[in-house]
């Protein structure tokens, strides 16, 4: 699988000897793969020397950043971005930021803050890369999805530099869409499988006004850190309802009445993991706080642009939580607990404490799209979760879901997941067989299609319902990749 | 070429025309697009009928111009850029097809006008993101395809709003569907278990509506789209704020935006406001535009079910705080028009005739994408232009809209002429042109190349057409979707 030292030599001239390496005691510290060679360019020009090599010796490679997931087949380079990590613009006026790929979110957040400003933290973590696209806490006030790009640097399969929009026509970022039909539609930077070939070096996000202090006043130490008071104008709370359809009802009402800064549509096991510091603790929290709520729930972050406008905000939001009754959970009221969640969900996007600290491991079925939709098919699959709870295979959580509106309610997502052992086999392909069985339910009752699927699912039922997009697909990627360098899609996560 | 009979098998002898006449109008527009008249129009009636002439089409390597709008157009799109095409007219495909309240979303056919839509979302309590006073004839569908500017920047998040989803027949004669559209399933069994077509992006990771949209016709023809809709508010308070300074007006507008205190918000110079609310023309047209400011930038706050009074005053001392600090005064009326007039005029169509040609008869429009910084020296550039042509500067109009969430801006210049004096037509064609290459010298972006143009615009990006006529083969390999558009 290696390269020959000739090759290897042409790819560490572009690189120099420090950024490549074909160490077989090294490069499995990345992935349990046999990976080619790693190399690390530096910037766009290297980017695009490297990817006409990989052309000119028929080599496949893939890119990552900050490396949450991807697929490597054998025999794979790795183009490891971590060197392209600059900030390359704020533009306050203008509201958007250009980011290289390595920019982690909590710093790019970091910096805006001080402006005012803030930006879309995806719900893999604020150490994940800042061009992710994807949804997170904040969607409601920040978007989520395909929606926060504005013009792309992409250097192809093939080794081309192509600059979307604005960029490519007038060396400006704010637009990446045009001239004519836009290529933004085949610019994605998502999970794989099944995302744009080639590399995307740089990007301009979207940005948001943020209401609140250019730094959170933290005080704590890990684990625990919450606030030494809640900033003005901000207000964080949980409501239970006393069922699916007040919530949704409540929910709806405050997306059309635009008030929320954040809706979270957390269950109380979510609460639970993201206010306590160990396991041990969340169990306790958990099945206090699963006595207080009175049914599903959410929770919500209020954040006025003045004293006025709080004041307004929270006067609407008791009116809709009373319509539907529903009730505050006190322990979020303690502004220990709601500076806790308050750091959590701004700064941290959460994700960890709810994902792997309880079971190790998570399998989930995230669907974006129509939230009341969504949820319907969401209260059938928390329900299929009972008898993995009863056996043991997955870490009790009530059997609940949870999930947001994004864009003041216009779109939303909603995500179910299991936590578990990935040491315990019987546990684990129980919640494949959760995944699978709940997926398919979706996909007959007309629900969704979950295009996380495998290869052959993709091809013969999930394909075929979603007006063929896979062949549509295929097609384009041959079109942009016609040497095969780029198998599977780039990862760039 | 498709023979007459087959034509006619397909949509009936009474929606086949090869009258002289009738090509004639499809022959030409108002822009200085080359007159090339097609062979026949036809008006199909439904999917089946499109997905067929696409078939037909490419059997015969006959090209295809689909036009949904009634005229006049103005930007050669709909002109055939190739002898021998076949018009497809949509605009008989009427229906509206759903209006979904709690879900905050609209679907119709192509034919659908503005005028014929509003009253139908308005009666379920919504309203649509408008652009600024279509033309009476002007489709939705074709407005949204065209990516055309909105006129509350605050409810666009992306630029492909407010499209939602699609049905498009491809140039291959495949059908796709966008979105949550695409499936699982039939559109009846998605609505049967309460979906509705709203999220816009996928199936997949692909963003399938932005390849259709701005592409003028030329990757396939969609048979019906869907879009999101806002609430109709329960009150609304309109202003306006007149200054000779644009900058501070784009200071303001930009604050407003980030803050999310306005809905409507747009920027027009004197002669664009006095051509919109003059109402005894000629005689007060030149009186309103004298007694107007420089620069006029409207604005709405609005309230909507829960305490709605609260919600405006709040936003309007908020508001009050910049406008203090900018030195400006927003009020309720300019040139003797009140703002609750302007409002009731911006929220429909354009009454007849349409405003662009009340002036003078016709008027070319030149228009691009930019960011505030940038703007005032390419309003310089355009002043030299027209002062060089001989054009009376002050007989330009300027639309600003601030788009996506004030990430940047729509500027466009209309330059109004008699269409029967043959030295302002050619004054005005030639001005274009330069017009053009020098805005684009000075960083304006065309991110819709239209009619002359679009070859000098959509060359400057080479990479980008490279990409693009790889996905045109894909999708339209026989290139019989409006051939000689955009850069295919």
């Amino acid at each position: 699988m290696a390269l020959s030292k000739e090759v290897y030599k042409e790819f560490e001239d572009v690189v120099g000897e420090e950024n490549i390496c074909d160490d077989p005691a090294i490069m499995p510290s990345y992935y349990s793969t046999e990976f080619a060679a790693v190399i690390l360019p530096k910037d766009t020009a290297e980017v695009q020397a490297i990817v006409k090599l990989c052309n000119k010796h028929k080599l496949q490679f893939r890119p990552i950043c900050t490396g949450w997931t991807g697929v490597f087949p054998k025999g794979i380079i790795l183009l490891d971005l971590r060197r392209m990590n600059h900030i390359i613009e704020i533009n306050e006026k203008n509201m958007y930021a250009v980011v290289e790929p390595y920019v982690i979110s909590a710093e790019l957040q970091a910096e805006l803050m001080k402006r005012g400003l803030n930006f879309c933290i995806k719900g893999a973590g604020t150490n994940c890369s800042a061009l992710l696209r994807g949804h997170g806490h904040m969607d409601q006030t920040t978007s989520g999805d395909d929606r926060n790009h504005l013009a792309i640097e992409w250097v192809t399969p093939e080794g081309d530099i192509v600059k979307s929009g604005s960029l490519g026509s007038s060396d400006e970022w704010y637009c990446g869409d045009g001239p004519g039909p836009s290529i933004r539609s085949i610019l994605t930077s998502a999970v794989p499988p099944g995302v744009t070939p080639g590399v995307f070096t740089k990007a301009a996000m979207k940005l948001y006004h943020w209401p609140g202090p250019a730094r959170f006043p933290i005080v704590g130490k890990s684990p625990k850190y919450t606030l030494s008071e809640i900033p003005p104008n901000m207000m964080a709370r949980y409501f239970s309802f006393p069922s699916v359809e007040k919530m949704w009802q409540a929910e709806l009402k405050i997306g059309e009445s635009e008030i929320a800064y954040e809706l979270m549509g957390f269950n109380a096991a979510m609460v639970a993991c993201n206010i306590t510091t160990c396991n041990e603790e969340e169990e306790e929290v958990f099945g206090r706080i699963s006595k207080e709520v009175q049914g599903p729930g959410f929770f919500i972050i209020i954040a006025g642009n003045s004293p006025e406008d709080f004041e307004f905000k929270k006067k609407v939001l008791q009116k809709i939580i009373s319509d539907a009754d529903g009730r505050s959970l006190k322990s979020v009221e303690n502004p220990e607990t709601e500076g806790i969640l308050l750091c959590q969900c701004i700064r941290i996007s959460a994700s960890i404490r709810e994902t792997f600290r309880a079971g190790g491991a998570f399998n989930s079925i995230p669907v974006m799209g129509q939230r009341d939709l969504t949820i319907k098919w969401a209260i059938g699959a928390g329900k299929a979760k009972e008898p993995l709870i009863k056996k043991g295979f997955i870490v009790d959580d009530g059997g609940a879901f949870f999930g947001w509106g994004v864009e003041q309610g216009h779109l939303g997502k909603t995500e179910i997941f299991c936590k578990f052992d990935p040491l315990n086999a019987e546990a684990k392909a129980a919640v494949e067989g959760w995944q699978k069985e709940q997926s398919k339910r979706a996909l007959k009752e007309r629900y969704f299609a979950n295009t996380l699927a495998s290869d052959d699912e993709v091809e013969h039922e999930i394909g075929p319902s979603l007006s063929n997009y896979h062949l549509w697909w295929r097609k384009l990627r041959a079109a942009i990749d016609p040497n095969g360098v780029t198998p599977g899609g780039g990862a760039l996560v | 070429m498709i023979e007459k009979e087959k034509l006619v098998k397909v949509f009936g002898a009474a929606n086949v025309s090869y009258e002289r006449a009738t090509l004639d109008e499809y022959s030409r527009d108002m822009s200085f697009v080359n007159t090339v008249r097609p062979v026949c129009v036809v008006k199909p009636a439904n999917a089946g009928d499109i997905q067929k002439i696409v078939n037909l089409a490419n059997e015969t390597l006959t090209p295809l111009v689909p036009v949904s709008s009634g005229r006049p157009h103005f930007r050669g799109d709909t002109v055939p850029g190739t002898g021998g095409a076949v018009i497809v007219d949509l605009s008989g495909m009427k229906k509206i097809i759903l209006v979904d309240r709690a879900r905050r979303v609209a679907m119709v056919e192509p034919g659908v006008t503005f005028e014929e839509l509003i009253p139908a979302v308005e009666k379920e309590g919504l309203r649509l993101n408008m652009p600024l006073l279509p033309r009476k004839s002007k489709t939705v569908i074709g407005s949204i395809l065209e990516r055309e500017p909105v006129i509350m920047p605050r409810y666009q998040w992306d630029i492909s709003d407010p499209l939602a989803c699609v049905e498009v027949i491809f140039g291959s004669g495949d059908e796709f569907r966008t979105g949550q559209a695409a499936g699982p399933g039939t559109i009846d069994e998605q609505w049967a278990v309460g979906g509705v077509q709203k999220a816009p992006y996928g199936p997949g990771t692909a963003s399938w509506h932005r390849l259709i949209q701005g592409a003028q016709g030329t990757m396939g023809i969609v048979t019906w789209a869907s879009m999101r809709c806002e609430i109709l508010p329960s009150l609304e308070d309109p202003f306006v704020v007149g200054s000779s300074n644009l900058d501070t007006l784009l200071e303001l507008s930009s604050w407003l935006i980030r803050l999310r205190m306005v809905n409507e918000c747009f920027i027009l110079n004197n002669t664009n406001l006095a051509a919109i609310f003059t109402k005894k023309w000629p005689k007060d047209y030149q009186n309103l535009k004298d007694a107007l400011p420089t620069w006029t930038l409207f604005y709405t706050v609005a309230g909507y079910e829960y305490f709605p009074e609260e919600r405006v005053s709040s936003h309007i001392k908020g508001i009050t705080d910049i406008t203090q600090r900018l030195g400006v005064e927003a009020v309720k009326a300019a040139g003797g028009v009140s703002t609750n007039e302007m409002l009731k005029v911006v929220q429909r169509p354009s009454g007849e005739p349409y405003w662009k040609l009340r002036y003078k008869g016709a008027c070319q429009d030149i228009f691009f994408l930019t960011i505030n910084d940038k703007l005032g020296g390419q309003i310089g550039v355009m002043n030299d232009v027209v002062e060089k042509a001989g054009y009376p500067t002050s007989d330009m109009g300027v639309y600003i809209q601030p788009i996506v969430q004030g990430t940047g801006c729509h500027c466009e210049f209309n330059l109004f002429y008699d269409p029967g004096n043959p030295s302002e037509l050619n004054r005005v064609r030639e001005l274009s042109a330069l017009a053009v290459k020098n805005l684009m010298a000075k960083g304006a972006f065309f991110s819709r190349p239209y009619g002359e143009s679009a070859g000098m615009i959509i060359n400057r990006d080479a990479a980008t057409v490279a990409v693009l006529k790889k996905l045109k083969k894909i999708f339209d390999p026989n290139n019989v979707m409006n051939p000689g558009k955009v850069c295919f």
